[in-house]
């Protein structure tokens, strides 16, 4: 156990709840309010982990989302989640945490040895180096520099986590919980507007957690508290804690991550995290600033922090980095963190000032070098020494670095901003245009100061609010002071002579922004590409502007001239499941269920998807060990008794209208002018294009009502279809639709004894007999004794069939009573293999054959295409090369070897002829093993097909090295006159 | 008298349960009626749903009541309202068509769909996590309804009451509806 040896005395921690954890199996004491890295910092802990590419020792630099070095993975098992900043990483009890991108101990990584290697590892090494033998790229040269380089693992096992998404609204999104965050956030709540408050930290306050600033008189700490406290009492007011907006899209609609679980050491069956779209009329952007560091000779070593998160650690954390520190800044914000330190009785060392002039403060026991730099540092897994450029040393164990700040304006570039340089901070800072109704206060614009942004959160709040209809108080601005940021840039300290750090999360050094250069990757974008500054986890929140910063040197230019890469989202990494939410395993999309499923469930039926739906496919009785036995035992028993399918998938829809049968007209290829009521009649829809589009048959039930149906698969998109055409195309007609395919549970009866076993279950008083109810008849009946049913004659198996509906709530009943009915006739439920068979045998077309690139024509129906009416696709049908006299066709196919089970794909070559793309004829479309013939079947499309009869040509896969002879047959194998249908 | 009857199955088998302070339960016998205003017919449809239930036609996104509050009215898109009230058995057309007199062409939609009723304080809590609409109750009216689509299925919203709210899913997917509430009153409270 160790001894918190770097523990200060007061904080925002709580000490009565101290938290066990372990560090790479090393067991730590933290306290409740600590992050991972506070931790860490208390616990005398420098060394957190390696290096992405040298392996070099690295430690934690920052105190926030920024961070890029101090990744770890955290958690056990399943639940271990690699790269997690320990800076923004909430300790809790029992915590497990360990450094990645080692081999061996993290105190002695092997792979260190790339450090030596350096010379020849630098910014596009691998472009050069690994090109020959080129096949080595792949099998040799990557594997080995994916294995040496890189970031955490991932456990190789499925989430055990869940995650959840929503959606929130409101008037104003603050985006930053700091002082002018707060400050807005407390004038628009009062103003009676619906808030949300976010912030990526456990704690609301922002810097005021981190300073000894005071605000109306109180520290900075407490006025946050208390402001938070007074906006959780409000009802208009919705504060997230823990969320980060990651990214600002169109429309004012923002993304934000919520870590509803990561803080806890179990999160009860609770999501971990939510994934919140916000919808806002008005959004603040208060998301401060960062700081940045400065380059010089081996500034990546433990222990070289940047100042504010040496504040951070110190006041708000109570942990101090270091005993003996020193600071380099070249801004007097920089020099409140030696002001700070020694408040709190830390030695500091010194204070390094690039800047000439006088000290700007008071540091008791501090050396102060005013217009010198640090050049170096020596120390080998932590720092011990620090070089001067006027070649002083000096012993320290922290150093605290600051070269400015910049302002978090990420989400500001997020529709393709561009941030404009401002002198005065030496930074860049957001511009218009702005992501539309999106304002921004704060140090996150530039304003540094408290004041400011105090002041500037309550303005830009009132701005916004004024604009949306709010009357606005006008209240007082919170008092505070208004320090000094004055800052003279400094991007690299030019008098060290070992390698400079610029982005310490990709290895980037001086040297390689002046290589890039040097070898013409001049664009901002080309130095991102060939170094990698900039990518990954972090960013470049802390490199960024220091790499393009060192390239407008070395080419000359101002900084704003070389310009910046484009921000996107996310402003920090979301979690894949976090976006995939719960929609995961069966989860992942809604099902649609038939109304006879559980009764298919109970006959232990195998289902497949078709779209959403799950429909039965076969139902395999006892013995049955193959699915063909299954498939064709319901065939056999359709064609020779009677078979009931649940074919309630079909689309239905119901049109009204006094224009009904006009509309019906112009969708359809075939005429439906004339169609009588009682009567169903097949059609066909093309496409605007005169490709095919769908078919299904339409019932005219009444003098101004018809019921078309779709296939299951184009339900949707012929809906779609029909009421552009009714709402764009022709606004004249008096047609409506909706659909009612889940309001109808439908059942096909075929067979021979489909009418006997009807008989049995319509009422009476309606007559279903030959006559009475002749093919292609339709009607609105009762069956069971009063039901309300409808019945079409209409058959896609060939046989006497009807289609039988009732209200969907009686689907489940109706099923039950069809078996029931026809226990006498041996009467089997049949699935979609069935019914594939069975329309294959018919030679009916399908989706097989409605695939988007065939014809009427191809289709065989070319003289369905009615001449005396226009409908959709009918003019573009008429193309030449639609009509082409060796056109496709289709036409049935069957094996010359009856032995021979004919496979959907194979393409038709004649005999005799070449087996290549220009002797190509066409292609097998569905294929089935007839059951009533005895032998594998096919349908498909070949060139002049129906002037083809007995012709045998080879069906051929080269894929597959098939190769057989097949015959053209006519399509319809079963029955070609229609008797049966008609019987 | 008949060999065989039919008996009508619930789609979520008369689902009914309260989970923290949120009760979820399916309708029982809902009748639900699409109505179409025949082309430049609005006049006569006024008319007759003004005589035949004392209601006004409700503007798109609305909700108008008959006169003695028994029917719903709810504005689905232009020339289009539902009809919602209590109905038992399948005959629900012919109570609003028989009203209507052929001032509207109504279609029977209510086995196309579930109803769904859920109510309790925390319920604007719950549904924030599958529904993408603003249902706080300054945005969200006591005569507002809304179509919107909910874990990509379609959903029709409107109100009962302070903190409840009436659900009408597509049957088929009402079984997956009802997991994705069930889900997100787990997940959210």
């Amino acid at each position: 156990m160790s001894t918190q040896d770097n523990r200060l005395s007061g904080g925002l921690i709580d000490r009565e709840r101290p938290l066990r954890f372990r560090f790479n199996g090393e067991e730590l004491q933290g306290f409740q309010g600590d992050t991972v890295a506070s931790a860490l910092v208390a616990n005398g802990v420098k060394l957190v982990g390696r290096s992405f590419k040298y392996h070099r020792p690295r430690g934690i630099l920052t105190a926030g989302s920024e961070e890029p070095n101090a990744l770890l993975t955290i958690g056990e098992g399943a639940y271990a989640e690699p790269n997690t900043r320990a800076t923004v990483a909430e300790l809790y009890d029992g915590l497990s945490a360990k450094s990645q991108n080692h081999r061996g101990p993290l105190g002695f990584d092997v792979m260190a040895v790339n450090d030596f290697l350096s010379p020849f590892l630098s910014a596009g090494f691998y472009y050069k180096t690994f090109m020959w033998p080129r096949a080595f790229w792949e099998k040799l040269y990557e594997p080995i520099i994916r294995k040496s380089a890189g970031l955490g693992a991932l456990s190789g096992e499925p989430d055990p986590s869940s995650y959840d998404k929503g959606f929130l609204h409101c008037d104003l999104l603050v985006i930053g919980a700091g002082p002018a965050g707060l400050a807005a956030a407390r004038s628009a709540a009062r103003a009676g507007a619906k808030v949300i408050l976010a912030d990526e930290d456990f704690r609301f306050g922002g810097r005021l957690n981190a300073e000894t600033y005071e605000i109306d008189g109180r520290p900075g700490a407490v006025w946050a508290e208390d402001t938070a406290k007074a906006l959780a009492e409000m009802e208009n007011v919705r504060l997230m804690p823990r969320t980060t907006v990651y990214g600002a899209y169109d429309h004012g609609v923002y993304g934000a991550l919520e870590r509803t679980g990561d803080h806890l050491p179990d999160t009860d069956g609770k999501p971990r995290q939510v994934l919140w779209r916000i919808y806002t009329k008005r959004a603040l952007l208060c998301a401060g600033a960062t700081e940045r560091p400065i380059a010089f000779g081996d500034n990546d070593r433990p222990g070289v922090m940047l100042a504010s998160a040496v504040r951070s650690y110190a006041n708000r954390f109570a942990a101090t980095p270091g005993k003996r520190i020193a600071v380099f800044t070249n801004n007097d914000d920089g020099w409140r963190t030696a002001s700070d330190l020694a408040a709190r009785g830390v030695e500091v060392a010194a204070v390094i000032d690039p800047r000439d002039g006088s000290p700007r403060a008071e540091i008791p026991g501090a050396s102060v070098f005013m217009g010198d730099a640090v050049a170096g540092t020596k120390g080998r897994k932590a720092i011990r020494e620090i070089t001067l450029a006027s070649g002083r040393s000096l012993a320290v164990d922290c150093l605290a670095v600051s070269g400015g700040w910049n302002p978090n304006l990420q989400l500001t570039c997020h529709q393709r901003g561009k941030p404009a340089w401002n002198a005065e901070i030496a930074a860049f800072v957001p511009a218009d245009p702005l992501p539309v109704g999106m304002s921004v206060a704060g140090a996150a614009r530039g304003a540094l100061s408290l004041q400011a942004a105090l002041t500037e959160g309550q303005a830009k709040a009132e701005a916004a609010l004024s604009d949306l209809g709010f009357k606005v108080s006008g209240e007082p601005v919170p008092a505070s002071s208004d320090e000094s940021f004055a800052v003279t840039p400094l991007w690299h300290v030019k008098e060290s002579k070992r390698r400079a750090w610029v982005d310490l999360q990709n290895d980037v050094t001086v040297k390689d922004v002046k290589l890039a250069h040097q070898e013409g990757f001049l664009s901002v974008e080309h130095l991102k590409r060939y170094t990698t500054l900039g990518m990954a986890t972090d960013q470049g929140k802390t490199a960024n502007v220091l790499g393009l910063a060192i390239m407008a040197e070395q080419r000359g230019i101002s900084i704003p001239e070389a310009g910046t890469t484009i921000f996107r989202p996310p402003y920090t990494p979301v979690p894949i499941g976090a976006l995939a939410g719960r929609a995961r395993g069966k989860d992942f999309r809604p099902y649609r269920l038939t109304p006879s499923h559980d009764w298919a469930e109970e006959q232990g039926a195998v289902f497949v998807e078709a779209g959403a739906w799950m429909r039965a496919q076969y139902f395999p009785r006892e013995g049955e060990t193959h699915w063909r036995q299954s498939v064709d035992r319901e065939v056999s028993t359709t064609r020779n008794s009677v078979g009931v399918c649940d074919v309630t998938t079909l689309g239905k829809v119901d049109i009204q209208g006094r224009d009904a049968a006009e509309f019906l007209n112009r969708v359809y290829i075939n005429g439906f002018a004339k169609l009588a009521v009682g009567k169903t009649r097949y059609g066909m829809m093309l496409r605007e294009d005169g490709i095919a589009m769908d078919d299904g048959t339409t019932a005219r039930l009444g003098e101004t009502h018809y019921v078309m149906t779709t296939t299951t698969a184009n339900a949707g998109p012929v809906f779609r279809h029909l009421e552009f055409c009714r709402q764009c195309l022709w606004p004249d007609l008096d047609v409506h639709l909706i659909s009612t395919t889940d309001g109808w549970a439908q059942f096909a009866v075929a067979g021979p004894n489909a009418r006997k076993l009807l008989q049995k279950v319509v009422d009476a008083e309606f007559d279903i007999s030959n006559e009475g109810f002749p093919f292609m008849a339709c009607g609105e009946i009762t069956v069971c004794g009063g039901t309300p049913a409808r019945l079409f004659r209409i058959s896609f198996s060939g046989e006497l069939a009807y289609e039988i509906a009732v209200p969907a709530r009686y689907g489940d009943a109706l099923i039950r009573v069809l078996m029931q009915a026809g226990e006498e006739f041996g009467v089997t439920p049949y699935g979609t293999e069935a019914l594939g068979v069975m329309r294959i045998e018919k030679g009916h077309a399908a989706g097989a054959e409605l695939c988007g690139t065939t014809t009427a024509q191809d289709l065989g129906m070319g003289r369905m295409v009615s001449k005396k009416k226009d409908c959709i696709g009918n003019t573009l049908s008429e193309r030449p090369e639609l009509n082409r006299e060796d056109g496709l066709r289709l036409v049935g196919f069957r094996p010359v070897d009856k032995s021979h089970a004919l496979k959907a794909g194979w393409h038709f070559v004649s005999k005799g002829s070449p087996t290549d793309m220009a002797h190509d004829e066409g292609w097998m479309t569905s294929v089935a093993f007839s059951p009533s013939l005895g032998h594998s079947i096919g349908l498909g499309f070949i060139k002049s097909g129906d002037t083809r009869m007995g012709e045998i040509v080879r069906a051929v896969s080269p894929a597959t090295d098939s190769d057989i002879e097949v015959e053209i047959v006519p399509s319809h194998f079963v029955d070609p006159e229609g008797e049966r249908l008609r019987g | 008298m008949a060999e065989f009857s039919l008996y009508a199955t619930p789609a979520l088998g008369g689902y009914s349960t309260t989970h923290d302070g949120i009760a979820l339960e399916e309708l029982d016998g809902l009748g639900l009626i699409s109505i179409a205003t025949p082309l430049d017919s609005d006049a006569a449809l006024a008319a007759a749903l003004k005589k035949g239930f004392g209601a006004e036609i409700p503007a798109v996104g609305k909700v108008a009541s008959s006169s003695d509050s028994k029917i719903r009215f709810l504005g689905m898109a232009p020339g289009q309202l539902f009809a919602a009230f209590e109905h038992d058995g399948p005959n629900a057309e012919g109570a609003i068509a028989d009203k209507l007199a052929g001032a509207g062409y109504t279609t029977d939609q209510s086995d196309v769909w579930v109803g769904l009723r859920i109510a309790g304080p925390e319920v604007r809590t719950v549904l924030e996590r599958i529904c993408p609409l603003d249902l706080a109750p300054n945005a969200f009216a006591q005569d507002k309804v809304a179509r919107t689509a909910m874990e990509h299925m379609a959903a029709i919203v409107f109100r009962e009451g302070e903190d409840g709210f009436v659900l009408l899913t597509a049957r088929s997917s009402a079984k997956s509806f009802l997991h994705a509430l069930e889900v997100s009153i787990a997940n959210a409270l």
